[in-house]
């Protein structure tokens, strides 16, 4: 086969690149400028940046909290959904139980309805059931982990299950065999394999924490409050602060960025390869 | 170390049944190997023995406790995969020491244990490797040194040797049988190899369809097979079979084929007009000019021995002489056959005569 000129490739993936790259460029354009020069002609040349809107930003202790908020609810529910997620998809993988595609159907049932019907119910039970003495889970962090399980553990445990029905079933005896518990199995040898799956889950039940919106706005309002929710506080009655919104921006999408460069390595193919036999 | 003993051991796959009542007495020590056609549920019993198959009815006994109901962790045997199964995520070394990881050994008895076992194996060189970056005998090997590691009451072996190229098969034979001598534990190995079969068991399982067809010592069941799926799986290459009747000539009986081929017959208790299944190996026919009158097919010769196909109307029968012989097809060839050597099988039940 003859080697194809390396100028298309470059060309073609420049253009996608500058598409897919140009509004983050553009947001932080506007992040770098002075309120008075936002509405003047735009200027795509960055040119003489204003770090005022950092600052502020910053230097804001409020938006910092939602900053850390943001951090440990959207953190620790794509841990928590990614490990129940993985147990449960053991649990279907590897046991015999009757009625097993039928729970796995329904654990996606939830996920059918728009998140805006559960809001009503989701605030009353937040308010009204779960609670101990004056106690409530609303606007908690730990609220705010458990309730995006409710929406995020389906669909980990139906990412995850491909994943784990992949892991040839001979590997788990070969290793009871040796002598290994059920502990150990599941430790030492199908979770590393399930690496890859739970790579792509953890980033995917992490962005759709980090990034929603709704279910925030309404089940927080200071202590456990969002980066997101936090934004739309600065559209306000006398106008709109587009140069902070866009500082903010630039901030959410910082951590999104470290957690796809800490994960994005795991997310490899073939790691069975050579288990058993053709 | 340890007996162990199979009762009526019955398998069941939903309400399709594989197994069929299967009884094999092992004692401590012996080498057991099963054979059998593929599909017969070797792996199926082995599987049962180690506890990853449940056991639909009878019972499994591992040094006179019967252990139907003990996890396979608790069982304290070790299994060659038919499968291999290796742990893909870890080096090859790892892969050797996980048993032994898991029964919390030393590390230095580890590094000792596993450092043998790879010369054993001639695996030293890939001791860092993955399993993904080696072939097919090699990862053989690891899984066998995954088992050999460890000193467990039985030895389970699926195929271990299937794909190794025929040296390392046999020197993997010899290493297999010399462990067993060092160690004395018991083994039970599945194998489709006669060679292998015939060389290292004390007994063979010969079984056919979830059923035992026959128990015995290699030369025993080479020598005085039951029946005649036996007679014809022991032994290599296989029985020549001639199917016809007992007749009686010249007040003696004497076997008439179908065709009318006319074969020695040795003293028997098989009626006159009784159907039967003539079995005579192609090792014990020697050729010369007196015999039964044969028609040359095809000659094969390997070097060392030469298989030579003859037909009498419609029965073909091979004979493997140790001698070359230059005969041409169509010529003409004796068959001579010496009458303690046939055996003879009843036409329908298929048993010995
Ligand atoms: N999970 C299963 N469900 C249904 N039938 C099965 C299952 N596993 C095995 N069998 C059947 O049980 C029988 C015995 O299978 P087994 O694997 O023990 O054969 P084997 O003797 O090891 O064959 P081979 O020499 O090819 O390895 C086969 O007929 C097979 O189709
Ligand atoms: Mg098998």
């Amino acid at each position: 086969m003859r080697k194809q000129s390396p100028i298309v490739g470059i060309i073609f993936w420049t253009v996608v690149s500058t598409l897919t790259l140009f509004p983050i460029y553009w947001l932080f354009v506007i992040s770098v400028k002075p309120a008075v020069q936002l509405f003047s002609t735009p200027d795509v040349i960055l040119s003489d940046p204003f770090w005022g809107n950092y600052a502020k930003v910053w230097g804001d202790r409020l938006l910092r909290s939602y900053m850390l908020n943001s951090v440990i609810i959207s953190t620790g529910n794509a841990i928590l959904c990614t490990i129940l997620g993985f147990f449960a998809c053991y649990a279907l993988s590897r046991f015999k139980m009757s009625g097993k595609e039928s729970i796995f159907f329904w654990t996606i049932t939830n996920r059918m309805a728009p998140p805006a019907v559960f809001l009503l119910p989701l605030f009353l039970l937040m308010t009204q059931v779960y609670t101990i003495g004056e106690w409530r889970l609303l606007d908690t962090q730990i609220g705010m982990i458990l309730v995006y399980c409710t929406f995020n553990l389906p669909f980990a445990i139906w990412t995850l299950r491909p994943t784990v029905d992949g892991i040839p079933k001979e590997l788990d005896e070969a290793a009871f065999v040796d002598g290994a518990s059920s502990w150990k199995v599941i430790t030492e040898i199908v979770f590393p394999l399930c690496r890859p799956g739970l790579a792509v889950t953890l980033i995917l039940t992490w962005v759709f924490a980090w990034n929603e919106y709704l279910l925030a706005a309404t089940l927080t309002n200071f202590n456990a409050r969002t980066l997101t929710t936090g934004l739309s506080e600065y559209v306000t009655t006398t106008g709109t602060e587009w140069g902070i919104m866009a500082t903010i921006s630039v901030f959410t999408l910082i951590p999104a960025l470290i957690v796809f460069g800490l994960v994005q390595k795991h997310i490899v193919a073939g790691l069975t390869f050579g288990a058993v036999k053709g | 170390m340890a007996n162990v003993k199979i009762d009526n051991v019955i398998k069941r796959y939903g309400s399709l049944q594989v197994m069929h009542g299967v009884n094999v007495d092992i004692e401590d020590g012996e080498f057991v190997v099963l054979v059998g056609p593929s599909g017969c549920g070797k792996s199926t019993l082995l599987r049962m023995l180690a506890g990853l198959e449940e056991i639909s009815e009878g019972t499994v006994s591992i040094g006179d406790k019967v252990v139907n109901d003990i996890l396979p962790k608790e069982r304290d045997i070790a299994m060659v995969f038919q499968s291999y199964a290796l742990y893909p995520h870890k080096t090859v070394y790892d892969n050797i020491a996980f048993p032994l990881k898991m029964a919390k050994r030393p590390a230095a008895e580890i590094e000792q244990k596993v450092t043998n076992a790879a010369e054993i194996l001639d695996l030293t060189k890939y001791l860092k490797r993955y399993p993904k970056e080696l072939s097919g005998g090699q990862r053989q090997r690891v899984a066998m040194g995954r088992a050999i590691v460890r000193d467990p009451q039985v030895f389970l072996f699926d195929e271990p040797l299937s794909n190794l190229d025929a040296k390392l098969r046999v020197t993997m034979r010899v290493e297999i049988k010399e462990l067993h001598q060092r160690l004395g534990t018991t083994i039970v190995y599945v194998t489709h190899d006669q060679i292998e079969a015939m060389t290292m068991a004390d007994k063979i399982v010969v079984m056919r369809d979830g059923r035992v067809e026959q128990i015995g010592s290699p030369l025993d069941l080479y020598d005085n097979p039951g029946n005649v799926f036996v007679a014809g799986f022991i032994g290599s290459p296989s029985m020549n079979f001639v199917h016809g009747k007992i007749e009686v000539k010249d007040g003696k009986k004497a076997f008439v084929s179908d065709g009318g081929l006319t074969l020695p017959l040795p003293e028997t208790t098989a009626a006159e007009g009784q159907s039967v299944t003539y079995g005579i190996r192609p090792e014990h026919i020697q050729i010369g000019d007196t015999g039964v009158k044969m028609q040359v097919v095809v000659v094969e010769p390997t070097g060392s021995e030469t298989q030579i196909f003859a037909k009498a109307g419609n029965d073909l029968i091979d004979a493997l002489v140790k001698d070359r012989v230059m005969a041409k097809p169509r010529s003409e060839i004796g068959f001579i056959i010496d009458p303690k050597d046939v055996h003879l099988f009843d036409r329908k039940t298929e048993k010995r005569i």
